[in-house]
């Protein structure tokens, strides 16, 4: 701050460099805690990646990209990558077409604030609890069917093996999208909530529709956050774990893999509890998830970067 | 073209038991460019959202031309307004700002393009059609709000103090071309704003509001000359008019010890003794001391056109509230010799003097 | 002095109870109809949910499947209404590992936040060179899957004995937290005015003082918010409770449902399952109902920015 320093002069100098010996106490627990807990692991997986290493009382032989090529031609790990991108990009299409069509009629909705409450609640229930849940909801028990097949029955449908392997991402996309979605709808609306009412006023006057409001006013002049939760979707989806073990699995150990993420495929292949683990291969597909992530993150910058905009 | 009516409008807001605008008949004719001007809060906005269709009207109803407005969607009211912070949108050019209202209305792209560039001419916009708004002087913005609603080419323009976000001497020069462009384009206008220079200099005519309630409407000379009531006498003109709150005791009423004749049509239209005398500061003749009125001056405003004195009259005349009286502003030629503590006598000049009741505030009749 | 208006002074009305609303939104589109109601029934199926949900934690495993919406009866005939939540509490391990649970995460969270304030005060407001850079540093560890450093952690802490240790445990959450942690208290910190620091400094506080006496209670809105919010984050933690503890005694609730899944669904318990999750979700919901606002606006708060 140019000129805000003037007053204090030489007084302030003197209290700057006192200040600056504050920083290393300040800073160092938290930064000693980040690198020897997060940096350093990173590092390591990334390391033991190019290793062939089955855990304690093995020792880590070195394969070069061994791992890597096992990667592509293992079946387990295409699912886990397509259905992590499956997640990444439908749930993502899904969730925020389904903010975008909130944001359009919540903003001149009677009871809006109390409909963004309610939608965020899932938000903040564990995803194993929330992984549960569906499964009972969803179970297929001819007679005893759980509520969604209830319903189904009841309107004279036939029910649906929802949880069976062939169905059961479609249907975790389902629960992630109605999950996640009040979190990007509460984003996106404080976003909405930001632009001066008078503009919307102005497109009343020309006459335009809810969809041409949201084309030409909403969506340019939130593009800012859409691209910064359009990054938080992207990790958060990445990392997809919980919820698909336990609706597609019988609980304790890994559901069939054509439902495996690569969360599912790393957690399988190093602490899954079936045969001796593969942490080699497994910090292999971790490495394959930063990859994921960082590719992702750097081309949705990319391709949501624009001028910023003042109002 | 087309006139504009309002029919006993009426608007409340949620939560206030009084109404923002209450009643109000206001007829505007075709062309006419109406100013609508009164202190903060008094409803001036209020009025020209009924009329743009972005507020409701709770009863009553508004007009343009024959057509009844009140349950129409603003965009079918042929209707421009330019807000009071222009409302322009900040990821657009300037010329897709101008062109917005005629893309959402699905002009062919060549027509549109024309329409832009010709309000731009108008303008003076040209060199700035690729600019966004943030990166356009205050006064280049205001025009991009009304090449806005000229490219509409609509009935009514609506403007709510599209000048008060400008420095005072900018504000000085756009209001001559406003006003000068309305009367080239023709268009209805309902011009909103709270200074009375403005109102007074922009307007055909002018309607003074107060708490939502239409004082009076008449050109600015017709307002200056003949305020309606209280409240219009000491909201027009600057320095504000002299109110002299004083009785009313037989044919005349007491200031400063001079008697102000009063008319029998006046004397019979008062309601009680109590009655306030008007004169602006330019209705005193200023005469030696010892005749009219006796004063002393207070305070000397020397503007070097004009010269204000406040003085007060050595005999002060009883006030019915029994308060001390307010000093009296009088207009003398500038670089006046006139010295504070000089004492000196007023008139009225003829035909200067505004009687009012005081209890009702209503002017008396001549 | 009043002003000529007979209306008002005449007969005040009464003002309509309703105003009326601008004609163009009450002119609703089939589509603006269509939206509206399809936001309400997204609505209205989350709280029927949240009702499901609490209804049946207190039904058989047959009212359950078979009678979804209705209230539930047999329990409550039988005299035992809360039959599956002590089912879930005694017989599953969920009443230690609630204790657990309680416990782990308010020492977490406290220390997570007396770690990070400094660090966020620090990376803000001691006019370091490099502070940007290292506060993004940080911040990118929010990006990091869990899954890429719990093979090495798990590893390393084993070789000092802290696995299946609930104080490894607390390390392991304590430090992965750390990234969200700063981040969020950076932008309180950053929001802070200067004017007050100075005039401490002026006055020959030290700085730490002036750390503790005055930045630290303005900030203490945002305190609070990372406490609320790492609470919420590590009561329903799962993964890392999954690898770390793997013996009863130190289960965690998440860690304790996702135990009791396969146990529960092989003997048809689902009552005690889902009083199971709602031991988990209540709790939550409780937090929400008391501190929506604060938790909303935390959550998102990034984002916004
Ligand atoms: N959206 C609203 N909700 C409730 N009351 C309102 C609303 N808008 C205006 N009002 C009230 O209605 C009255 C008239 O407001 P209006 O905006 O028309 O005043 P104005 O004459 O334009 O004043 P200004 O010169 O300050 O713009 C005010 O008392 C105001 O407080
Ligand atoms: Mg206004």
């Amino acid at each position: 701050m140019p000129g805000s320093t003037d007053v204090g002069g030489r007084a302030s100098g003197a209290h700057l460099v006192r200040k600056k010996r504050l920083f290393f106490p300040f800073f160092l627990p938290a930064v000693t805690l980040y690198v020897v807990f997060l940096v350093v692991p990173t590092l390591a997986t990334v390391a033991l990646g190019f290793t062939s290493w089955a855990g304690a009382g093995d020792t880590p032989e070195f394969t070069g990209f061994a791992n890597y090529v096992e990667l592509l031609s293992s079946d387990a790990f295409r699912y886990s990558f397509l259905n992590t991108l499956l997640y990444i990009v439908a749930g993502g299409v899904g969730t925020f077409l389904l903010a975008f069509l909130f944001t359009m009629v919540l903003r001149d909705m009677r009871g809006g604030k109390l409909i963004r409450a309610i939608l965020f609640f899932p938000n903040i229930v564990a995803p194993v609890a929330l992984g549960m849940f569906f499964s009972i909801v969803l179970i297929y028990r001819p007679n005893r069917q759980g509520l969604a097949n209830h319903l189904l029955e009841s309107v004279g449908l036939d029910a649906v093996k929802f949880l069976q392997a062939e169905n059961v991402t479609w249907v975790v996309t389902g629960c992630l999208i109605w999950a996640s979605s009040g979190f990007y709808i509460t984003i996106l609306m404080a976003a909405v909530d930001r632009i001066p009412p008078y503009l919307y006023e102005d497109a009343d006057i020309a006459g335009a529709t809810p969809w041409q409001k949201f084309r030409h006013v909403t969506l340019p002049l939130t593009w800012d956050v859409i691209g910064v939760a359009g990054v938080l979707w992207t990790i958060g989806a990445v990392k997809i774990f919980e919820l698909v073990f336990v609706l597609a699995g019988p609980g304790t150990y890994s559901p069939p893999i054509r439902a495996w993420t690569l969360g599912v495929y790393v957690f399988d292949r190093s602490f899954g509890t079936q045969g001796t683990p593969e942490y080699g291969m497994a910090c292999a597909a971790a490495v394959v998830m930063i990859l994921l992530v960082s590719v992702l993150v750097v081309l949705l910058r990319r391709l949501m970067r624009r001028d910023t905009i003042q109002f | 073209m087309a006139t504009v009516t309002f029919d006993g409008a009426t608007r409340y807001y949620a939560g206030s038991p009084v109404p923002a605008v209450d009643g109000l008949d206001l007829a505007v004719a075709d062309g006419e460019f109406l100013v609508l001007v009164g202190p903060s809060g008094c409803g001036k906005s209020t009025t020209l959202r009924m009329l743009a269709g972005l507020e409701g009207v709770d009863d009553g109803a508004i007009r343009i031309g024959e057509r009844d407005v009140t349950d129409l969607p603003p965009k079918d009211r042929d209707i421009a307004m330019v807000f009071q912070n222009y409302a322009l949108y900040p990821h657009m050019t300037v010329a897709d700002n101008i062109g917005f209202h005629l893309k959402i209305a699905k002009m062919p792209k060549a027509e549109r393009a024309a329409r832009v560039r010709e309000a731009a001419a108008l303008l003076d916009l040209e060199p700035y059609l690729d600019r966004k708004p943030a990166k356009l002087s205050g006064g280049q913005r205001q025009r991009v709000a009304m090449g806005r609603a000229i490219v509409r080419r609509p009935q009514v323009f609506c403007m709510d103090e599209p000048l008060s976000n400008l420095d005072a001497k900018l504000r000085v020069q756009t209001r001559a071309q406003i006003a000068s462009l309305q009367r080239r384009l023709g268009v209805t206008t309902i011009y909103v704003t709270h200074d009375q220079v403005e109102a007074m200099t922009m307007g055909d005519r002018v309607a003074v509001l107060k708490d939502g309630v239409l004082q009076q409407c008449d050109t600015p000379i017709g307002l200056f000359g003949r305020p309606a009531n209280l409240f219009v006498a000491g909201f027009i003109g600057s320095p504000a008019m002299n109110l002299i709150p004083t009785r009313a005791s037989g044919e005349s009423a007491d200031v400063g010890g001079t008697p102000i004749p009063l008319s029998p049509a006046a004397r019979a239209a008062l309601t009680s003794e109590n009655i306030v005398v008007g004169i602006r500061p330019e209705g005193w003749r200023t005469l030696p001391a010892g005749d009219g009125v006796t004063a002393t001056i207070e305070a000397v405003e020397e503007l070097g056109s004009d010269q204000y004195l406040y003085c007060s009259a050595d005999t002060p005349h009883l006030t019915p509230d029994g308060t001390a009286p307010q000093p009296i502003a009088v207009r003398a030629p500038g670089m006046s010799p006139w010295r504070r503590g000089d004492k000196l006598g007023l008139a009225p000049q003829p035909g200067a003097v505004h009687l009012f009741d005081a209890e009702t505030g209503a002017r008396l009749p001549d | 002095m009043s002003t000529v208006d007979s209306r008002v002074s005449v007969a005040p009305r009464k003002p309509p109870r309703k105003p009326k609303p601008a004609p163009g939104s009450r002119g609703l589109s089939p589509l603006r109809v269509l939206g509206m109601a399809f936001v309400w029934l997204f609505t209205a199926v989350n709280l029927l949910v949240l009702y499901w949900l609490v209804s049946a934690a207190f039904k058989t495993p047959i009212e359950i499947f078979t009678k979804p919406f209705a209230l539930p009866a047999h329990w409550f005939e039988r005299g035992d209404p809360f039959r599956n939540f002590a089912y879930a509490w005694d017989n599953a391990g969920f009443g230690r590992a609630f204790l657990v649970t309680v416990v782990l995460v308010a020492v977490s969270s406290v220390v997570i936040v007396l770690v990070s304030a400094p660090a966020a005060y620090a990376l803000t407001r001691l006019g370091a060179r490099g502070a940007d850079g290292m506060t993004n540093f940080v911040a990118i560890g929010m990006g990091v899957p869990f899954q890429t450093v719990v093979i090495p952690l798990f590893i390393g802490m084993a070789e000092v004995n802290l696995t299946n240790d609930l104080f490894g445990m607390f390390l392991v959450y304590v430090a992965l937290s750390l990234p969200f942690t700063v981040f969020l208290l950076t932008g309180f910190f950053k929001s802070l005015p200067d004017e007050l620091e100075e005039a401490a400094a002026l006055d020959g506080a030290s700085p730490l003082r002036t750390f503790r006496t005055i930045m630290l209670p303005l900030a203490r809105g945002g305190l609070v918010t990372a406490l609320i919010l790492n609470a919420i984050g590590l009561w329903n933690e799962t993964l890392l409770a999954i690898v770390f503890l793997n013996e009863n005694a130190n289960f965690t609730l998440a860690r304790a449902l996702f135990a009791f899944n396969s146990a529960a669904s092989y003997q048809s318990e689902y009552g005690g399952l889902i009083a199971g999750v709602a031991i988990v979700v209540l709790p939550m919901l409780v937090l929400y109902l008391l501190l929506a606002r604060r938790i909303i606006t935390g959550l998102t708060l990034g984002a916004g920015k």
